[in-house]
């Protein structure tokens, strides 16, 4: 057998474990290869620091745990930034599956700012019915949600007495795994409404964005874990926090994993055209 | 009449809501309000049909012994499971919905299989992904640029590998994409003239009418 023969035949569990290590590697000892803010993040960052303070960012949290390490961090940057320039936050969702991952959040980042829930954030929950909901928080948001996600009226919640429908929140993120998500707010809430809506995607879902940002429907767009990075690089270099930053600290093993399969790539090819003659 | 009915309801409301987007009267505002109400209670029958189309599918597995019929019972425990303990519990933050199946079962296993996925995709391409013809090749060469200049090690490579990634995105991508959309766009107003005027009849299901 010849070396290019071999290398058309390598055992899958090598592949494996050379990818496990790869990865592993930079999380335990980060590589620093640093991250650059692209100009599609700087847009959303733009837009959460126009926010006027004492108004309103809503952020949709349209994912599940498996897109959480990609999207998670969105989600928390967002928040930082928000209650850093004291704008209030308002929580969503229209996946049931994103209710647990938004809750956690709600958790982690307000006491970080001294931030109380019902004055300075609210998380609505999920309700069934996508389009319906949407449509119906852009007639009254009382009307789709009468309680909060912890069963509170929102009646009872400072916050909600300034913010009644979609057209009293000046911007809005949906960060979104997949459907329904961020084309569902802007069918929607961005068309009907005239919201001005930015997306967290995963990176897989990146191409579909594109068409929206060129359109200007999209006002941004954060890209998978590069786009969650970015936005953690913008965050603090804005000293608006101090916290660790995951995705970045992802970014590592991400770029060795790219590799790898570039590799693997380069490797297969190279492999199949030096044995078709023989093949043939 | 069991076909009728519904389908001139389909009509009625079909005309009626297309027009209604064009009148910001408040009487049209106002039934607007109404039907979105509507159309929440409508969805939540849904989770009947797929329950019970989950249930059906998998006792028919159980039934005739099919390949990996044990998943089927795994399946049918985990969905009984869940709706009682969601039922006598509640799923409110701290119910062992959320602090159990959710933080302690889903989020692990979710997490886990989309991990996963990364050595299954290494495996595939090495496999899988062959510059055969000049369109492979070419499909080959975008998909190399865009997987380096996405992350860090791209521009360390070379300081423009970033703007040809964002450029094959932003131009050859998104033209693709259009085009795409285009036709999905106009077939979905074809399919929802066809539904509203009852040329298209599969949402009413089998039987006689």
């Amino acid at each position: 057998m010849s070396i290019f023969e071999k290398l058309l035949k390598i055992d899958r569990k090598i592949i494996f474990i050379v990818m496990a290590v790869l990865v592993l590697f930079p999380l335990l000892k980060p590589l620093g290869l640093g991250v650059s803010s692209g100009p599609r993040a700087k847009a959303v960052f733009d837009a959460v620091d126009a926010i006027p303070p004492g108004k309103t960012l809503l952020i949709s949290v349209d994912f599940d745990p498996a897109s959480m390490p990609e999207l998670y961090p969105m989600l928390v940057a967002l928040m930082r930034h928000a209650f850093a320039r004291d704008v209030k936050v308002l929580l969503c969702g229209l996946w049931i599956t994103g209710a647990g991952l938004a809750d956690k959040a709600i958790t982690e980042i307000p006491p970080e700012y001294g931030k109380r829930y019902g004055e300075d954030v609210v998380y609505l929950g999920w309700k069934a019915g996508v389009d319906a909901v949407i449509l119906g928080m852009g007639e009254n948001i009382k009307n789709v949600f009468p309680v909060d996600y912890y069963g509170h009226p929102l009646d009872s919640l400072l916050m909600m007495q300034e913010v009644t429908r979609l057209k009293d929140i000046p911007f809005m993120v949906a960060i979104s795994a997949g459907t329904p998500g961020f084309a569902d707010w802007l069918l929607y809430a961005q068309s009907r409404y005239g919201m001005r809506v930015a997306a967290g995607v995963t990176a897989v879902s990146a191409a579909d964005a594109y068409p929206y940002l060129q359109s200007g429907q999209l006002t941004g767009l954060l890209a998978g874990m590069k786009g969650a990075a970015e936005y953690e690089v913008l965050i603090q270099r804005n000293n608006y926090s101090k916290a660790y930053m995951p995705a970045v600290a992802a970014m590592d093993s991400q770029s060795l994993a790219h590799i790898v399969i570039m590799v693997l790539v380069i490797i297969g090819n190279l492999a199949f055209f030096a044995t078709r003659r023989k093949r043939r | 009449m069991r076909r009728t009915l519904p389908l001139a309801i389909c009509l009625g409301m079909g005309i009626v809501m297309m027009c209604q987007f064009f009148i910001p009267h408040p009487v049209s505002v106002s039934f607007y309000d109404l039907t979105t109400k509507w159309i929440r209670i409508v969805s939540a029958f849904a989770l009947v049909l797929g329950v019970g189309s989950l249930i059906l599918y998998h006792i028919d597995r159980l039934q005739r012994k099919r390949t990996g019929w044990g998943y089927s019972i795994v399946t049918l425990v985990a969905l009984v499971i869940t709706a009682l303990i969601g039922l006598i519990w509640g799923v409110k933050p701290g119910s062992p919905l959320q602090e159990v199946l959710f933080k302690n079962i889903l989020v692990p296993l979710n997490s886990s299989m989309f991990a996963i996925l990364a050595f299954y995709m290494a495996s595939a391409a090495y496999r899988a992904f062959r510059a055969r013809t000049k369109e492979a090749a070419l499909l080959l060469i975008a998909a190399f640029v865009v997987m380096i200049g996405m992350v860090p090690v791209g521009a360390a490579i070379w300081g423009k590998l970033p703007e040809l990634a964002e450029w094959v995105l932003s131009v050859p991508n998104m033209a693709a994409k259009r085009g795409i959309l285009f036709g999905v766009a106009l077939g979905a107003i074809a399919t929802s003239l066809k539904v509203i005027l009852g040329i298209e009849r599969g949402w009413l299901g089998g039987g006689k009418g």
